[in-house]
């Protein structure tokens, strides 16, 4: 479980791409999500996965992504199958699986290299209400521990003999309970003790808190961006100019 | 009754938790492992009921392979307190608390109904029957989890940190508890930072640094080798401090009960 959870979450690593301003990573993410989401062919896809896997591997994330892509690869093979049911061709419900996986990996290619203080400042400067940013740079946050948490309790829970790797699916999602609680409740104790610790420390006194880091971009950032921006025009033309039907 | 063979324990993270680890538990011996955060101590007790296996070396439950065995069926044996109560409660009452185990393993309901009563009464926990776990206090849910571990009879009992979070009335009881484990021929492991607690029930000690076994041996002699302790990061405890700094003083008798007092508490005494 926590090979699987490391896939999702944040680690410092020396490369190019996480020392890119946040604005901009999330530019090209944003980028990558309209272009896998908008493709129709074998073609297209295959280059926009070719593509994100080479910023993945520039960015030194590729065996992360790998673990996010093996997360996933259950709810593609749903995707695919639930394809087939509704009538549609072999073709088209390979596509539609594969768009999904490629839609995954432009969301995680933002946040595998995105701190959360980093997102933060991102959302700070889209001007989203601070409790709303704060909720969501706090979830993300917590998500390993979150996952340690869920290890703990499988653990505690095997030791009284529970096998949670037995069964059938019914079986194994029924077996799920004994662990789905005491995380569920955990987690509402522990966002109740944030939520006074918070207010102890005088969260919301001020409208506008002073805030410490701004983000300024460099030239590489600026370029980066420039280049990115006219990549995703010119496919975005090709798309339209040269629709290839399914 | 357990035995560690060279065992070298590394996680998925390529972190060594344990290095070349050997040690062997006899039947009906109490057993305390001490040591700093992160020396090892609960990577080392969750291979005995193997939810860890040992990444080289070997550990045999009653000379039975762990890697060969499920978790479930090595809990038969193996009964593990965690340290956090919160980390395992999820049922309706606590009585279905208590039995979720008993069912695990197949106990007949006769059976599980005797060992139900017998665990709630034993821990005075018989009230709440029908209350949630999730309602009770710190001490009750850490009594409910002992209880639940009890109820099905473990040859060998780990208590993970079973003092963190209990008052002294609770440490006395759960004092008492481990105690009635020795007596009844359990073999009972507790993992600990408080050596306070440890002291008083006087078991065979082992000391853990960085992934290994720095010492073995009756707690009353390595509990007063300060350098060791030190080197391991844990405390002496304060009888041993005590006892020590005595003998350490000139043959001579205290003047009167204020000067003894005095040598105590006073900027010499034991600090």
């Amino acid at each position: 479980m926590y090979w699987v959870a490391g896939g999702f979450i944040f680690r410092r690593v020396d490369s190019p791409f996480h020392s890119l301003d946040p604005r901009v990573k999330l530019l090209i993410s944003a980028e990558l999500f309209v272009v896998s989401l908008t493709a129709y062919s074998v073609t297209q896809l295959a280059v926009v996965m070719g593509v994100m896997l080479c910023i993945a591997a520039v960015a030194k994330i590729l065996k992360r992504v790998g673990r996010t892509l093996v997360f996933s690869a259950g709810f593609s093979v749903f995707i695919f199958v639930i394809n087939l049911f509704a009538r549609q061709s072999l073709l088209t419900s390979a596509i539609y699986s594969v768009r999904f996986l490629a839609i995954i990996i432009s969301t995680s290619l933002f946040f595998i290299t995105t701190s959360p203080d980093e997102l933060e400042q991102v959302m700070k400067s889209a001007h989203l209400p601070r409790d709303v940013v704060f909720a969501f740079t706090t979830a993300v946050r917590f998500i390993p521990v979150l996952m340690l948490d869920a290890i703990q309790i499988v653990d505690a829970q095997k030791s009284r003999g529970l096998e949670v790797e037995k069964g059938n699916l019914i079986k194994r999602v029924r077996k799920m309970v004994p662990v789905l609680i005491p995380l569920v409740v955990n987690s509402v104790i522990r966002s109740g003790e944030l939520a006074e610790a918070m207010e102890s420390r005088a969260y919301g006194a001020v409208p506008r808190p002073t805030s410490l880091n701004r983000y300024s971009s460099s030239k590489r950032d600026k370029l980066v961006a420039a280049g990115s921006l006219i990549l995703f025009i010119i496919t975005v033309y090709i798309y339209v100019r040269f629709p290839t039907p399914l | 009754m357990i035995e560690f063979r060279d065992v070298t324990f590394v996680h998925q993270t390529g972190k060594t938790a344990l290095r070349d680890v050997s040690l062997k538990v006899e039947k009906a011996e109490m057993l305390a492992v001490v040591g700093e955060n992160g020396a090892g101590k609960t990577t080392l007790v969750k291979h005995v009921n193997g939810l860890l296996k040992p990444t080289k070396g070997t550990v045999l439950v009653d000379g039975e392979d762990t890697r060969l065995k499920s978790t479930a069926e090595l809990s038969r044996k193996v009964g593990i307190a965690f340290q956090n109560p919160d980390h395992q409660l999820f049922s309706e009452s606590v009585e279905a608390e208590t039995t979720f185990a008993l069912k695990n393993f197949g106990f007949s309901r006769e059976l599980i109904d005797q060992r139900l009563n017998w665990a709630l009464q034993f821990f005075g926990l018989d009230e709440y029957r029908n209350s949630s776990p999730l309602a009770l206090s710190g001490g009750e849910k850490k009594r409910l989890t002992l209880a639940c571990i009890l109820a099905w009879d473990p040859e060998v009992v780990i208590l993970d940190e079973p003092t963190v979070g209990q008052d002294a009335i609770q440490k006395e009881k759960l004092s008492g508890i481990i105690k009635m484990l020795r007596s009844t021929g359990k073999t009972t492991i507790i993992v600990s930072h408080d050596v306070e607690f440890i002291w008083p029930l006087q078991p065979r000690l082992v000391v853990m640094s960085q992934g290994r076994i720095v010492a073995d041996g009756p707690a009353h002699t390595l509990m007063g080798d300060e350098k060791l302790l030190e080197g391991a990061r844990v405390m002496q405890p304060q009888l041993v401090k005590l006892y020590q700094r005595l003998r350490r003083r000139p043959d001579s008798p205290f003047a009167s009960v204020n000067d003894a007092r005095m040598w105590i508490t006073g900027p010499v005494g034991v600090g």
